[in-house]
């Protein structure tokens, strides 16, 4: 396999706290991959450390032959690596145009100093951004909120701007912090076809976290199944619903039934 | 929704509708002819020194609020009003430099240390930056007191006045020691400096950067995940705060022609947060009328003697229970954006 | 080297009393009080006023200033903080508040105690010595004692009593422990009471010994600051850890700096300034962002 991302034998410990041990998997190009687990198994501190926002006791994560972890987010983010959020991923005082908008940054061409004096290449950064962020805005459907104030949006269309402002970005991997958190059956599927929209029509490889094991055995190429810090499992939806280390992972805990 | 102000569409920010151009005309005319008008027909030339402080107070009232836009609670600018102060002091007398060179060198100066300090501090959030922006104010005090060469409490006194600004002999600002009415002048020189202050932090607000920085004030670590360096565009508000903190102190030091450790002292720092609170932290002319509100309210306020602390701080506290997000919210209820 | 100990526990003693208060307020309500030094130097004149006017005795002084300043903690709680908060649009505002309230406190200070340095006379008479090697009045020794006795009925009173409990699963989690049923509107209230009271407290205490005045405010606070950032804010291990590490370093910069001027201060905030660079949550707070 061509292995767009590499996660190689990554550890982080907090003190005496084992977080992650010696987790290593590698994700294709444009394959939609989620990583699951019971509650307090150490997803999210693999994706802060994916995202460069937390550094790896031991082991690396290789983005494109390129050692990532260690680098600051915005650098991560630079290279087509980004993370959205669980919850607040919006700037709450702008529009859902200016949260888009000011979104592009890292493809900003001017300098900071052009910002100020407003020079022709930070005026036309601006258009362009204007124009981006309404593609974005149309291609997830958000046109009726497009001057809506960020923090007057019902839950699932914060979730939706919070993609926009990861796309904005124009990365190419995209992590995804459950995403179908807190919705209703009809939401979900709604949000796992954008999912794969955004694979298929903008050519993007996707990571999630996910606890909706229905949406994530529906929305996978491939599962990787962590418990107590530690890969237990990896492979296709079907391979993991039978494998024996998973479903025991599930029944020890209190967490959510797998759905099978 | 605090930010009404900024969360005007960029594209229109830029253009200068009429009443916009309108007021910015008045503004200016009250400034530089109305207010000299009325004070030479009132005869009150004791209003030059109360505006002159107005405007300088406002100019490092700007930088406080320029950190704040991005999510910091700064009580340090008592600090590089300071160290601006004694710059501009030390090189002016012990070397003989200009006033007009030392204005731009104590700013860069305050801008640098600002960096320097700034690294490891604002990585502090909340309460945490303010308490220590608190305490370094304190350490300036302290610092002035036990260094050499800023003569410890004895301060530095008999500083000339700003000298003749020319270029190829061409006089651009008279030797101020010569002028008839060196108050005027100042008075002047301060409102100028304001302008351009809030010239730049308009500009500052209403470009690309200012969006940045509303981002870090609202969300840091998603700003870092859309790729904004938070680290750098932190420093940098903070070293243009420093900035305007030390030219500050520079023309204060300057019309007060003496500088001790304790001219500017915590509560300077505290006074300068509570004019951008008071004026709104949302709206880039916030600290200006803020300052104006306080320094001139303290200022009228002296004809009642012993109570005037009292009525000071019950006024005070009075506001915040009616305006709890400042003067200038008062718009936000009309809907208006400015 | 006895006797630099000794003056350090003796100062860490008043300090972590302060220090508690401030933390006290801070964990329950975020509110970082500029007025706590204020609230000190009022108690301080309450004794005075009850000891040195009345002729009451010190007890009933200190008492005196528990009871004024809790009230008037409770009342600044109910009418003013819990406004605020409520309809402000962001947390900094309290804080203009809080500053707005310290000036207040001084205002009313200076209109009714006036700004001369006031004293009571001592309350026991005599230096303990010991072989000239630690030499400490009988009433510093009283003093520090006192407030070590405070420390420690302030921390039982946290662990056991029902308030203190309520308080504490509040300070941890304001919704966790709304949705326990506690009261949050109450214990806030009765919070801000018990640390504007120990600020009190300490004022009661130190008009014995430093005497009190109305410029002592505003420093006051600067160090319960400097004590609870040593410490981490909002933890009460932290607070006290903060308060004897502050009088530990004054008594020794005192003593060892004293040749050089004063510079203890100076040393001590840069000390701060770069353990918070490495550690910002300060030895006991918690991490955070």
């Amino acid at each position: 396999m061509n292995a767009i991302l590499q996660v190689k034998n990554v550890t982080k410990r907090y003190g005496g706290l084992t977080a992650n041990n010696d987790i290593s998997f590698d994700v294709a190009p444009q394959e939609i991959l989620s990583v699951i687990g019971p509650n307090g198994a150490g997803k999210s501190t693999l994706f802060k450390q994916i995202a460069g926002f937390v550094t790896p006791t031991t082991g690396e994560v290789i983005y494109k032959g390129t050692k990532i972890s260690g680098l600051p987010p915005h650098k991560v983010a630079r290279l087509g690596v980004v993370r959205t959020f669980q919850e607040t991923t919006i700037f709450k005082s702008m529009t859902v145009r200016e949260n888009v908008i000011v979104s592009h940054h890292l493809r900003s061409k001017a300098s900071l100093l052009g910002f100020f004096f407003g020079s022709s290449q930070a005026k036309a950064d601006e258009a362009e951004f204007g124009k981006s962020a309404d593609d974005i805005i149309d291609f997830l459907g958000l046109q009726a909120i497009r001057d809506e104030m960020a923090s007057n949006l019902p839950q699932g269309h914060l979730r939706a701007l919070g993609m926009a402002i990861g796309l904005a970005t124009h990365p190419e991997i995209i992590l995804l912090d459950e995403p179908f958190a807190g919705m209703n059956h009809d939401e979900t599927m709604r949000m796992v076809a954008l999912v794969r929209r955004l694979r298929d029509e903008r050519g993007l490889t996707v990571l999630l976290v996910e606890h909706d094991m229905p949406a994530v055995m529906k929305i996978s190429d491939r599962i990787v199944c962590i418990n107590f810090g530690e890969k237990i499992a990896e492979g296709t939806p079907a391979e993991i619903q039978a494998n024996p280390r998973v479903i025991e992972a599930y029944l020890g805990s209190e967490d959510a039934a797998i759905g099978m | 929704m605090t930010d009404q102000t900024q969360a005007a569409p960029v594209a229109e920010s830029r253009v200068l509708s009429t009443p916009r151009l309108l007021g910015i005309g008045v503004f200016l005319l009250v400034v530089f002819v109305l207010v000299p008008v009325f004070i030479s027909l009132s005869g009150r030339w004791d209003f030059y020194y109360t505006l002159t402080s107005v405007a300088l107070l406002s100019v490092a009232a700007a930088g406080v609020w320029l950190t704040f836009y991005i999510g910091r609670i700064n009580i340090g600018q008592g600090a590089y009003a300071l160290m601006g102060g004694y710059v501009s002091a030390v090189l002016m007398t012990q070397y003989g430099v200009s006033f007009w060179l030392t204005l731009p060198l104590a700013g860069i100066f305050c801008a640098v240390v600002s960096v320097g300090i700034g690294l490891p501090i604002l990585r502090l959030r909340g309460v945490y930056f303010a308490m220590v922006t608190l305490v370094l104010t304190e350490v300036a005090r302290l610092t002035a007191l036990a260094l050499p060469i800023t003569n410890g409490a004895k301060g530095i006194t008999s500083i000339p006045l700003p000298g003749e600004l020319s270029i190829f002999g061409l006089t651009i600002i008279p030797d101020f020691a010569t002028l008839a009415n060196p108050k005027l002048a100042f008075y002047l020189m301060a409102a100028l400096l304001m302008v351009l202050t809030y010239l730049v932090l308009w500009r500052i607000v209403n470009s690309r950067l200012g969006h940045l920085c509303r981002s870090l004030q609202q969300n840091e670590e998603l700003s870092a995940s859309i790729g904004v360096n938070t680290a750098m565009l932190r420093v940098l508000a903070y070293a243009i705060s420093s900035f305007f903190g030390g030219l500050a102190g520079a023309i204060f030091v300057a019309i007060s022609q003496s500088i001790y450790p304790s001219s500017f002292v915590v509560q300077d720092s505290v006074n300068f947060m509570l004019y951008c609170f008071l004026g709104g932290l949302g709206y880039v002319f916030g600290p200006m009328l803020g300052t104006l509100l306080l320094y001139f309210g303290w200022d009228l306020l002296s004809i009642a003697k012993q109570y005037q602390l009292l009525i000071y701080s019950g006024a005070l506290i009075a506001l915040m229970l009616i305006l709890p997000n400042g003067v200038l919210s008062l718009l936000d209820k009309k809907g208006g954006s400015k | 080297m006895e006797q630099i100990l000794a003056n350090g526990l003796y100062l860490g003693a008043q300090y972590a009393l302060i220090a508690l208060g401030l933390t006290l307020i801070f964990s329950l309500m975020n509110v970082l009080n500029f007025a706590h030094g204020q609230m000190y130097v009022f108690g301080g004149f309450v004794t005075y006023t009850v000891v040195a006017q009345f002729g009451l005795p010190f007890i009933v002084g200190l008492i005196a200033s528990a009871v004024v300043l809790a009230v008037m903690g409770a009342l600044i709680e109910k009418f003013l903080f819990r406004p605020v908060i409520r309809r402000s649009k962001r947390d900094e505002s309290t804080m203009l508040l809080a500053a707005g309230i310290a000036f207040f406190l001084d205002a009313v200070i200076l209109l009714l105690f006036g700004e001369k340095q006031r004293g009571v006379p001592k309350i026991v008479n005599g230096v303990f010595n010991w072989d000239m090697r630690l030499i400490m009045p009988y009433d510093r020794i009283l003093i520090a004692a006192l407030a070590v006795g405070l420390i420690v009925g302030f921390i039982l009173f946290m662990q056991y009593s029902r308030t203190g409990r309520a308080m504490r699963a509040l300070a941890q989690d304001r919704m966790a422990a709304q949705l326990m049923g506690v009261d949050v509107d109450r214990y806030s209230m009765i919070g801000f009471a018990m640390g504007a009271m120990l600020a009190g407290l300490v004022g009661g205490l130190l008009v014995t010994i430093t005497g009190i005045n109305l410029g002592m405010g505003g420093p006051t606070s600067i160090k319960a600051f400097l004590m609870i950032m040593i410490g981490g804010a909002g933890v009460i291990s932290g607070a006290i850890a903060g308060g004897f590490i502050l009088g530990m370093m004054e008594s020794v910069g005192l003593t060892l700096l004293a040749a050089y001027g004063d510079v203890t201060y100076l040393m001590i905030f840069i000390t701060l300034m770069i353990f918070l660079a490495i550690r910002p949550q300060g030895l006991m707070g918690k991490p955070w962002g």
